[in-house]
């Protein structure tokens, strides 16, 4: 489709655009204890950008600006999810005490901008837009993680963070460099016709190129061996951007691995060992080589943690690789139960930091000795926090449970090669019981009981109770999230 | 001289040196500069694909996104580093070790 | 192509030989006569002070910062005046949006003082700049 005529199916994108415009000019004339205010011009700008997104989910797929981006319904599901995590995150941060001392008219206007970095991401095909997406994403999470100017360990995660950043961005380029010298064009489509016609002349070229676009990829999902720099930036960053750094951009991850893997690697039934070009290396082992190895050191890790907020953030590598296991699969059935993930990692995972957020703001700490004892002096709080562990766990009756049952049941029905990946995911939901666990237990038998009872204020309960109730009703009754990701299944695909 | 070989040569000359001043330099900033090799190392395969193989010259337009993006970039990371600096007084990645690692 | 090459080797084994004759004569018949004052570095006349390698303000990087970004977005204009003459109406438009949105940033850095030399008061003065800051935030 042409330019113009493509301005209307764009209209979400627009609006985020002037959304963003008026947040920034907003900044300008409000005084620093007001700039709460520009929380809601963003907010509100976003709910309208949430309900053209809807409005446009059942277009017709096609490709927008002469084939850079596409609009499918499965953008628009991971859109969605991205403007949900993006409204909670920014009501925890007008209750967020580390932001106190700061102006917040950048940050707000900061995650707007990397909200429009995360909708191309989720639709581009065109490696164009997919290295620009990611910048964009990437350059707008450096500030906010070292958004805390006067925290020293806010400023060091931002270092660790833009170094890691720059460099993975900077090799994944010079893959795509590559990839595009083979393919002679920037277009998906049109690369995977090259590809899949080229002689086993250029075999180490192209697995070159592929590993080094895989390391930015895996950089973004946090995937090992691309892991490093998770633990320090989760650590250092404003828990706000913790919390946000761990769903949205990896929901929009994984929604451009799978349009990369599933436009220009694959047939239309699966990643299978010959398709990716006309290179003999096994692939989906390797990659569910990779997704063991994430989830296993992202467990093993987060046992020897003392800091809560250090074990979340091993945790998320943890989830990383429970979605990747069904990356090598990539059929249909694939593809939906890792949607179903994401859907209910992102209420599960922001609930847990919201309430990582409550308790420094009441405490000062975010370490294993804070919460102590929280289960008997804030017995709401202490409830919410087992629903959420026994989510992240996956157990039933919670939300988790039906995560996993997906990603498990796609790869029972994949065949017998895929099985090691189930005995190997299930070994480690066995592993996060224990520290999940232990969270709990500290809550509860730790600490000394105290008499004053704290209930959370009213914002913060907000929160809680609308991260809550999805990860526990999503568990006995998820009929329609299912039949929502089932009807999201659409690709725009296109056969040159 | 006019084939493409050579810039090809240029360019992976280039990414290694990135490579190497990213891996092995403790200051900030020489990292950066390592990231910036390598950015133009992609640069230039880019345009030299762009011109040798190219029905298109898609390559150059991306090459120009790609000055602009690292510019951003950048940008970002020397304000950081200058944050650093005020609070810590170096700019040594090895002294901003105060996260567990 | 080892011909034109070599006109290069030439001119620049020229250049080393003329520049390396007169140092060489300079240097058997000048007489040496080296004191303190001569050694030092010239500065006008004035005595040198200090190291060259002092820190520079830390304002310059700022302007420097502001200043990069706004110059590396010129480079878009190029593909565009490109296109132009084919494009027409349409394209000033998308430009004059584009320069719009840029507008919007300058104005942004402006209001918040960031262009001024002397800023009017440093905002959340941490580290070397805590004496400076206004001890009354806005």
């Amino acid at each position: 489709m042409t330019n113009l005529q493509s301005l209307e199916f764009f209209i979400p994108e627009l609006i985020l655009t002037i959304t963003i415009l008026a947040a920034l000019i907003t900044d300008l004339f409000v005084k620093k204890s007001k700039t709460n205010m520009i929380g809601w011009v963003l907010g509100v700008g976003l709910v309208v950008v949430g309900l053209s997104v809807h409005n446009l989910s059942s277009a017709p797929p096609t490709t927008l600006f002469l084939d850079m981006i596409v609009i499918d319904p499965f953008s628009s599901f991971m859109k969605i999810v991205i403007i949900l995590s993006t409204l909670l995150v920014i009501v925890a941060s007008w209750v967020n005490d580390e932001l106190e001392k700061y102006r917040k008219g950048e940050y707000f206007t900061i995650m707007g901008i990397m909200v429009m970095g995360l909708f191309l991401m989720t639709s581009s095909v065109d490696i164009i837009m997919l290295y620009i997406s990611i910048e964009v994403v990437s350059i707008m999470s450096f500030v906010l993680a070292a958004y805390l100017k006067l925290d020293t360990r806010s400023n060091e995660a931002g270092l660790k963070y833009v170094i890691y950043g720059a460099f993975s961005s900077g090799v994944m380029l010079f893959g795509l460099s590559i990839v595009y010298g083979l393919a002679g064009s920037t277009n998906y489509f049109a690369i995977q016709d090259t590809l899949s016609s080229l002689d086993g002349s250029a075999n180490p070229a192209l697995i070159m190129a592929l590993l080094m676009i895989f390391a930015g990829f895996g950089y973004k999902i946090s995937s090992v061996p691309f892991h490093f720099w998770t633990p320090d930036v989760y650590e250092g960053s404003p828990s706000t951007i913790t919390a946000y750094l761990s769903v949205a951009p990896k929901a929009a991850g994984f929604a451009m691995i799978i349009r990369f893997f599933h436009q220009v690697f694959s047939d239309s039934i699966g990643l299978t060992s010959n398709s990716i070009g006309s290179t003999d290396l096994p692939w989906p082992e390797i990659i569910g080589v990779l997704a063991v190895v994430t989830m296993t050191m992202g467990n093993l890790v987060a046992i020897q943690q003392k800091s809560i907020k250090r074990m979340l953030a091993y945790s998320s590598i943890a989830h990383a690789g429970y979605m990747m296991l069904a990356l090598p699969v990539l059929s249909m059935e694939a593809v939906e139960s890792i949607m179903i993930y994401l859907f209910i990692y992102v209420f599960m995972n922001l609930g847990a930091f919201f309430i990582v957020i409550f308790v420094k703001n009441k405490t000062g700490g975010e370490s294993f000795e804070d919460f102590e004892g929280l289960g008997w002096k804030m017995p709401i709080v202490g409830a919410f926090m087992t629903l959420f562990m026994l989510s992240l766990t996956g157990l039933p009756p919670t939300a988790g449970f039906v995560g996993k049952l997906y990603i498990f049941k796609t790869l029972v029905g994949a065949g017998s090669e895929f099985l090691w990946l189930v005995i190997a995911g299930g070994v480690n939901s066995v592993i996060s019981l224990y520290y999940y666990f232990h969270v709990v237990k500290v809550m509860f038998l730790g600490g000394k009981r105290s008499d004053v009872i704290t209930y959370p204020p009213s914002t913060m309960f907000g929160l809680m109770i609308f991260t809550a109730v999805p990860s526990l009703i999503l568990g006995l009754y998820w009929n329609p999230l299912a039949s929502w990701v089932k009807d999201s299944l659409v690709f725009y695909n296109q056969v040159m | 001289m006019d084939s493409i070989n050579s810039y090809l040569f240029i360019s992976s000359m280039l990414f290694c040196l990135g490579l190497f001043g990213v891996i092995t330099r403790r200051n900030a900033i020489a990292v950066l500069m390592g990231v910036e090799l390598i950015l133009n190392a992609a640069n230039i395969n880019f345009v030299a694909f762009s011109k040798f193989n190219g029905m298109n010259i898609d390559g150059h337009i991306f090459s120009l996104m790609v000055i602009v993006l690292a510019a951003a970039e950048a940008a970002v990371a020397l304000a950081i580093i200058i944050n650093i600096y005020n609070n810590m007084n170096t700019i040594n990645i090895d002294d901003a070790a105060e996260l567990k690692r | 192509m080892y011909r034109d090459f070599g006109t290069v080797f030439f001119a620049v084994i020229m250049g080393i030989v003329m520049v390396s004759i007169p140092l060489i004569i300079s240097w058997l018949i000048a007489p040496s006569n080296k004191t303190k004052d001569k050694l030092d570095t010239y500065e006008c006349g004035e005595e040198a002070e200090g190291s060259a390698w002092l820190q520079f303000n830390i304002r310059f990087y700022i302007i420097a910062l502001i200043f990069l970004i706004f110059d590396v977005e010129v480079v878009f204009l190029f593909p565009w005046a490109v296109v132009f003459k084919e494009m027409g109406l349409i394209a000033l438009i998308e430009m004059g949006i584009f320069l719009l949105i840029l507008c919007a940033g300058l104005a942004y850095v402006w209001v918040k003082s960031d262009l001024e030399w002397v800023r009017r008061r440093i905002k959340y003065g941490g580290g070397r700049y805590k004496p400076l800051s206004a001890s009354s935030e806005d």
